[in-house]
């Protein structure tokens, strides 16, 4: 995910995750919605769902791109310089916090970042 | 004397570089467009192609392509059928032809008029729309987005469209041309319902098969080229914000002489 690759702008962000599983997987609309409405509570980001994406706050828009790459599981997740989609946020520990909400369904994560930012994260 | 030899053959060449490139541009256009039109036919008619967001899209388009101008370009078909359907019968009237004014209205209005009109109408409504959308998904990298996610573009944005397209083009063209069918029964024969044979045996010589082949096929070409003229030019958008507009102006060009050559191919086919 990076800030190069933008939400579709006519669908919300619940149909915007949803699109993934209903087209990878051949799910119905309302079973990828319930995949996509799991999600977004399991990261406590419902409130987002039925938002477009200029409504969406950085964090927001940042946590439905994560969604949408992250429902269908892939290898290998690369977020791509964070700080380009959360401007206003003090990202590490965001996304620290968001990535662990997600554990159980990532497998690998890998965060390309500027090497002068290297302190800014926790060391793992 | 040689001095003005190569100025002509440098200005020449010239003529003929800039012509060239401007031909070859124009040919990759048409490139692209058909090679569109045969990725789309070809996904629209794979079952496999249709699934639960397919066929929303799909219902979406035909929504906003149809059944939100339905009453209103009902209307508008019902008066411009009327009023043509009068002069048509007051003319057949004074020349002393009375016998062929249904005839004559049928022809003018259910295989000319109403298809044109209703590709027209269609392409001015939604084909502007999806040429803009199309063009704006292109340069802010949605299509690059969905396509990193797995999701196959050509099933969730663009097929739909054209099917949708497709099936509101034919549908409108089959709604108002009845309604014209309704009209002329009226103006030729009044509020009655005695003259039904008449008017049947009369329709019957007007739609034969081959005629009624000829309205579904170039209904059919209109709704294929009022979705994917605008759909290949938005994909062929330069990604850069001031292209949009300039985008939209040249797909609905093509897409106005492609309408024009389909009727009057099918003026010639008919008539010549």
């Amino acid at each position: 995910m990076s800030a190069e690759l933008p939400l579709r702008a006519n669908l919300v962000v619940l149909e915007n995750i949803a699109v993934v599983p209903q087209y990878v997987q051949n799910l119905s609309y309302l079973d990828a919605a319930d995949v996509a409405w799991n999600l977004l509570l399991q990261v406590g980001y419902a409130d987002a769902a039925y938002k477009r994406d200029p409504a969406l706050t950085h964090e927001e828009r940042f946590v439905a791109k994560l969604l949408r790459a992250v429902v269908g599981r892939p290898d290998l997740l690369l977020i791509d310089r964070p700080a380009m989609l959360l401007p206003d946020t003090r990202y590490p520990p965001f996304v620290d916090d968001v990535l662990r909400r997600l554990d159980d369904r990532l497998n690998h994560c890998w965060i390309l970042d500027y090497r002068w930012n290297e302190p800014l994260y926790a060391p793992r | 004397m040689r001095g003005c030899y190569d100025s002509r053959m440098a200005w020449l060449s010239d003529f003929l570089i800039r012509r060239g490139t401007a031909a070859l541009a124009l040919l990759r256009t048409w490139q692209g467009i058909l090679r569109f039109a045969a990725q789309a036919l070809i996904a629209a008619s794979t079952p496999a192609a249709y699934n639960s967001a397919t066929r929303m899209v799909v219902m979406k388009q035909i929504y906003f392509t149809a059944w939100q101008i339905l009453l209103p370009f009902t209307l508008f078909a019902a008066l411009l059928s009327f009023v043509l359907i009068q002069i048509v019968v007051s003319t057949a009237a004074r020349i002393g032809q009375s016998d062929f004014a249904l005839e004559m209205s049928m022809r003018i209005l259910v295989l000319e008029i109403l298809p044109l009109v209703t590709a027209l109408f269609v392409a001015l409504r939604s084909s502007s729309a999806i040429n803009t959308e199309v063009a704006l998904m292109r340069i802010h990298n949605e299509i690059d987005a969905l396509e990193e996610a797995g999701v196959d573009t050509l099933r969730m944005e663009f097929m739909p469209r054209v099917i949708g397209g497709v099936v509101s083009v034919l549908a409108l063209t089959a709604i108002t041309s009845v309604l014209a069918l309704v009209l002329a029964y009226l103006a030729v024969y009044g509020f009655q319902l005695w003259s039904l044979p008449d008017f049947t045996r009369v329709m019957g010589k007007v739609f034969d098969a081959a005629i009624m082949t000829g309205i579904w096929l170039k209904s059919l070409a209109f709704g294929l080229a009022v979705t994917i003229i605008p759909v290949a030019e938005g994909l062929a958008t330069p990604r850069m914000l001031f292209m949009a507009p300039i985008s939209v102006l040249r797909g609905m060009v093509r897409l106005f002489f492609v309408l024009m050559l389909i009727e009057v191919a099918s003026l010639a086919f008919k008539y010549i």
